[in-house]
């Protein structure tokens, strides 16, 4: 009897040798006719004899077997779509070891009324406007109003509030992971926004894959595709960053490797989005090779080539101001857009090279919205403030918030635009979060650097920023009483407490290599006055990281109630499909 | 010689052999703010400083980035400090005024945090590392490299 056992138990083992991928993953979400790549594979597989694999009982058709290594089988099926409802994908695997099955479940919301209701449907929002600030936390919202709207020292009331905060119609705090991490990247979660699933660490809009190929993995549609494709709405995308950085290219592109910035270049121009406005730094991504201080490795001029699709081509504030064409490209900087604080306080020759002509978000904002207004399908326009995240990595809290404020007049100027246009929603949140926390008062005038001049409860006092403003009103960083602010996750760095007009890397390399190498603080940081700060990161990291701390979502206008309470961050992307009435089931 | 005695003598005796391959001539010296002329979203363009000193002996002073390698034939000059290695990430976040120096054959050099001042010839144009696929717009083949 034993001996039967012991077989028995050696045969479940074999049994459950080869292992089963299946994507869309079990648990997959999506909306009526979202595309998506269905993709089976079969690891540590010996001698392969059959496999059943059935979509709600009946066999699935157009599969294409493959075999990227000697021990695993593929089968792929590309842009499938379902139905309302709940759908079962069931692999039954044969090999050498016997029978493996897998079971993955997904289920498909209705976005809007089915059958006779859908008769006397009609969408709420024409429009969306999405505001994504990356890396803002609810601390970098908190960090910006006070700043912007210091307490009145009379009485410590506040004077005010960002126009993100005002006369909202909802509000939600969002919760953000990744498909292989609780820990988030500006990859995945702008893809969790853009597709509602969630992605692994550096992917867009993918689900992994065995192959080492980064763009040949299974993808899902994102919104963006999915308001073109059924709609005939009109896509903008505006980011500060440089144009092919993890949030902008999850509205456009498809790839396992976020950092395929050629390929996401082109994605723009011939993929299943191509943005009608997009407007972004880094123009290294889109000029020849030939070009000095080009990233691309062929001869593919994007300035170029947009004209001949008939884009409007733009590099500078006031020809965007200018601009009126129908489809519009901008590039601004041949890398990021610097902050706000560089392009409007600073203005530092050494930062700002020959781009001294920049738009802010809220130029970007206003000439997106006008020329995509010309539709009258309606639009989707996806604003990002891409250096927050960039200044808050360094620990450089002003540049971050600065840039903060930069948005929040452009989401004032938003709404403003939806006073006139009442069916346009508004959403402002951010991708992830960082650890920034203001947490006491400052007294610059005993700075750089002195931990005794940290003040915390009523000793901090009420900071006096504002005392002066410039001439987009905002206050002026450089005031006789500040906060303190830090960051909970840091390498070893010199706190000085005070910005400077030349930005600096907190860390520089201890010049060593392999297992030895780290960063120690800035030397010239330290010089300015510091104390020194012992850091809890990993020393072989150079800046701070990225959060799992919540997000805020604000919301506007029509549809806003799809966004409330704590929610996961991929249902975003389902509260803008129900707001717009998205069914991707039909062709327009 | 094993790598800690290399060290020791480069840090007493920086780089002293080069020294005596280096010529009479003077070199010109090139500060990083005079690298490029106009930079604009169609690409970069050298300044006529540059252009005029293509192929002649310069001297700059900078930093070394954080290394690849323990050992380098290879290095990037920057204007200040920094906390990215060039080699080692595809995103574009160290900034465009950077100089690759090459070291001459046989020549190696141990990872420095020091400043530094290199003098060697002047490259300019686009030019692709087959082994590191790294891309140069400016290039300096040392004759010397001592600490600043």
């Amino acid at each position: 009897m034993k001996r039967i056992l012991m077989t028995a138990l050696l045969l479940s083992a074999s049994a459950s040798a080869a292992k089963l991928q299946v994507y869309p993953y079990d648990g997959a979400q999506f909306v009526p006719g979202q595309h998506f790549d269905l993709r089976v594979e079969a690891e540590d597989v010996r001698d392969f004899k059959d496999a059943v694999i059935t979509l709600n009982g009946q066999a699935v058709t157009g599969l294409v077997k493959t075999t990227t290594k000697d021990t695993s089988v593929e089968w792929t099926v590309r842009a499938q779509s379902l139905g309302v409802g709940t759908h079962t994908l069931s692999v039954t695997f044969t090999d050498a070891g016997g029978p493996v099955t897998k079971i993955a479940k997904w289920t498909v919301a209705a976005t809007r009324p089915e059958g006779f209701q859908s008769l006397f449907y009609k969408p709420k929002a024409r429009n969306v406007i999405l505001f994504i600030a990356d890396g803002l936390g609810w601390n970098t919202v908190n960090a910006a109003k006070l700043v912007a709207y210091p307490y009145n020292p009379a009485n410590g009331t506040p004077t005010g509030k960002l126009a993100m905060e005002t006369g909202l119609s909802s509000m939600a705090t969002v919760t953000t992971s990744s498909f292989d991490s609780a820990l988030a990247d500006s990859a995945n979660t702008a893809s969790s926004i853009a597709t509602g699933q969630k992605i692994q660490v550096n992917a867009l809009n993918v689900y992994p894959d065995n192959t080492a190929d980064t763009l040949d993995n299974p993808r899902v549609e994102t919104i963006t595709a999915m308001l073109k494709r059924s709609m005939g709405k009109s896509v903008g995308l505006v980011s500060s960053a440089f144009g092919t950085d993890a949030t902008p290219a999850a509205f456009a592109s498809y790839t396992r490797r976020r950092g395929d910035y050629q390929a996401i270049a082109d994605q723009y121009f011939n993929g299943d989005v191509k943005p009608d406005v997009l407007l972004i730094g880094g123009s290294r991504d889109f000029i020849p090779s030939t070009s000095p201080g080009s990233r691309r490795k062929d001869t593919t001029d994007w300035i170029d080539g947009s004209q001949k699709l008939g884009y409007q081509f733009v590099s500078t504030r006031t020809e965007l101001n200018a601009a009126t064409g129908s489809k519009l490209f901008g590039l601004f900087n041949i890398d990021n857009i610097p902050s706000y604080l560089d392009r409007a306080q600073y203005k530092g020759k050494e930062t700002l090279g020959d781009f001294t002509d920049m738009p802010f978000l809220w130029d970007s904002t206003k000439k997106a919205v006008e020329t995509l207004d010309k539709n009258p399908n309606g639009f989707f326009l996806m604003v990002e403030a891409g250096m927050v995240d960039k200044y808050e990595h360094p620990l450089d809290w002003q540049r971050a918030v600065w840039d903060v404020l930069e948005l929040d007049k452009a989401v004032a100027w938003a709404k403003e635009y939806a006073k006139t246009h009442p069916d346009t929603l508004i959403l402002v949140t951010a991708d992830h979060a960082h650890s920034l926390s203001v947490y006491g008062g400052y007294d610059a005038t005993k700075g750089p650097g002195k931990r005794e001049a940290v003040g915390t409860y009523e000793k901090a006092g009420f900071p006096t920023y504002g005392d002066q403003r410039d001439a987009n009103g905002f206050p002026v960083p450089e005031t006789s009483r500040t906060y303190a602010v830090g960051f909970a996750a840091t390498p070893d760095y010199c706190e000085t407490y005070l910005g400077r007009p030349q930005f600096l890397d907190p860390t520089v390399s201890n010049g060593k290599t392999g297992a030895e190498a780290g960063f120690v603080p800035n030397p010239k940081i330290c010089g300015e006055g510091a104390v020194q700060r012992v850091g809890n990161l990993d020393p072989a990291s150079a800046q701070g990281v990225h959060t799992a701390d919540p997000l805020p979502l604000f919301a506007f206008g029509p549809g806003a109630e799809n966004f409330s309470g704590v929610i996961d961050q991929t249902e975003i992307f389902f509260g803008i499909a129900r707001a717009m009435g998205l069914d991707a089931r039909t062709n327009k | 010689m094993n790598r800690r005695t290399i060290l020791k003598l480069l840090g007493a005796v920086p780089v002293s052999w080069w020294l005596g391959r280096a010529s009479a001539q003077t070199a010109a010296t090139v500060k990083f703010s005079e690298l490029y002329g106009r930079v604009t979203v169609r690409g970069v363009e050298y300044s006529s400083k540059l252009k005029a000193l293509s192929g002649q002996k310069v001297t700059m002073s900078g930093y070394m980035a954080p290394p690849l390698k323990p050992k380098l034939d290879f290095f990037v000059l920057t204007r200040e400090p920094m906390a990215t290695c060039p080699f080692c990430t595809t995103a574009a976040d160290w900034p465009a005024d950077i100089v690759l120096v090459i070291m001459p054959d046989g020549k190696e050099l141990e990872p420095s945090v020091r400043g530094l001042t290199v003098t060697g010839r002047l490259d300019i144009g686009v030019k692709k590392d087959d082994e590191t696929g790294f891309v140069s717009l400016v290039r300096l083949y040392a004759d010397r490299v001592q600490s600043a």
